[in-house]
């Protein structure tokens, strides 16, 4: 059972809508780091129905933060940094998880064989991945998890 | 400091991005807003499954979608504009900013000169940018000249008056979504300006405001005032070009409302599109020693 993606999911994860302002989902992400013991770098986001929409990684939320003309900033001086960080966060208000959600998500099944799994991620630069079964999301295979569980197994 | 003189000679890539956002033609309106919205970019590159360059999908195409009543999962193709207008990464940027004024568009994107590949794209904040480097590094900075107290050099600084589009156009708050797009699209605007009952600033709808709404399905009918942007940004006409050109670098704005004496009394608006089609830096000694200033008037 544990060779398979099933066997090393997490089945107790957060999840986003689409329609949840990115402020809401930037308070889940700190929550839910306190509340699972481990830092979240990603959420699932998925409609009414549980089915799997998208993911919200810090990656979006960063590329989103970026400065748009940043390679202009190394020639000014006296930048109010705090002040710019504020401003960001301003403009974070009117922006919904979907609209910055990476919306093509790779799943796999339950049945995934765990060197599958670690073969996708490594392939596709991936650090979480959904398992889906009849079009649901049954649970979540973390990068983290599958390390630690190759490396109790060798260990044993 | 050779090339502060040269301004002129100055070559496309030197100005270009060279992170070009594309999407495959066949992927949905929401999903090109999504990646608009994320990467902070005015339009994005459609390509076929060969990942070859076919069209140009902006935010005016995109808002013409909203307007039309186009469903948000319609493919990319059906509003892109084919094909892409490009330059080379060789060509001088007073070639391609005279390409972009004549065809109309506000991007170019950038082959390679000898492979043809596609390697930048090239609008107008990005020379703008450049502009702002070379001032900054210029002998004749404001910020050098400080240095030496008593200068009368200030006098020369270009005013945010002098480069400005004179006029502000403006709606109510309780306009509809559907009146600001027809007035974006008569008047050639990013951006409208939306004012209170006794006709103060209020707001801004721009162009992108308006893909947000596209994309959280709000009704076109819906009123201005729902999702319009606060605070105004605005600046005195008697400003300093770069300062003003600062706070909109800094700020992630494309526009700033000028106003004069009272700052309820909107005169013009700077957009980086001006400051680029100034085609000089911060300061008349540009003028005469490198490129010429477009006739505003």
């Amino acid at each position: 059972m544990k060779s398979t993606a099933a066997g090393i999911m997490t089945t107790n994860f957060p999840t986003l809508l689409p329609e949840t302002p990115l402020t809401d989902a930037i308070r889940l992400f700190r929550q839910s780091s306190r509340q699972h013991g481990r830092r979240l770098f990603g959420i699932i986001v998925t409609d009414k129905n549980q089915h799997l929409v998208g993911m919200l990684s810090m990656y979006d939320i960063l590329l989103y933060m970026r400065p748009k003309h940043i390679q202009v900033w190394g020639a000014m001086e006296d930048l109010d940094v705090a002040g710019l960080i504020d401003a960001a966060g301003s403009r974070l208000k009117a922006i919904q998880v979907g609209d910055i959600m990476t919306p093509e998500v790779i799943t796999v099944g339950p049945n995934v064989d765990l060197f599958m799994v670690l073969d996708i991620m490594i392939k596709k630069h991936v650090r979480r991945l959904p398992v889906v079964e009849d079009q649901r999301i049954i649970g979540v295979v973390y990068i983290s998890d599958l390390f630690n569980h190759l490396l109790e197994r060798i260990g044993d | 400091m050779v090339q502060a003189n040269t301004l002129r000679n100055l070559s496309v890539h030197k100005a270009m991005r060279r992170q070009v956002i594309c999407l495959e033609q066949n992927k949905t309106i929401g999903h090109g807003i999504s990646t608009i919205i994320k990467h902070k970019v005015n339009a994005l590159l459609a390509v076929d499954a060969e990942l070859q360059p076919v069209g140009v999908v902006s935010k005016t195409d995109i808002m013409g979608a909203y307007y039309a009543g186009l469903p948000i999962d319609s493919p990319l193709e059906y509003i892109m504009l084919s094909p892409p207008l490009f330059c080379k990464a060789g060509d001088s940027l007073e070639t391609a900013l005279e390409q972009m004024r004549t065809s109309k568009v506000y991007r170019l994107y950038v082959a390679d000169d000898q492979s043809g590949e596609l390697v930048g794209a090239l609008a107008y904040p990005d020379i703008v940018g450049l502009l702002y480097q070379y001032c900054h590094q210029c002998p004749y900075s404001r910020l050098n000249r400080e240095k030496q107290p008593g200068d009368k050099e200030d006098l020369l600084r270009f005013r945010v008056r002098e480069l400005m589009t004179s006029g502000v156009k403006s709606l109510p708050m309780d306009a509809t979504l559907t009146t600001v797009m027809e007035a974006l699209s008569a008047y050639r605007f990013g951006a409208m300006l939306i004012t209170d009952n006794n006709g103060r600033p209020a707001g801004v709808l721009s162009k992108t405001d308006l893909a947000l709404t596209y994309k959280h399905g709000l009704a076109p009918s819906a009123a201005v005032q729902e999702v319009m942007s606060t605070p105004v940004h605005a600046c005195d006409a008697d400003a300093l070009l770069e300062a003003a050109i600062k706070e909109m670098i800094l700020a992630d704005i494309h526009r700033l409302f000028v106003h004069e004496g009272d700052t309820n009394t909107l005169i013009g608006v700077l957009s980086l599109t001006d400051a680029a089609r100034g085609r000089s830096g911060s300061c008349h000694g540009c003028v005469s020693s490198r490129i010429k200033v477009e006739d505003h008037a």
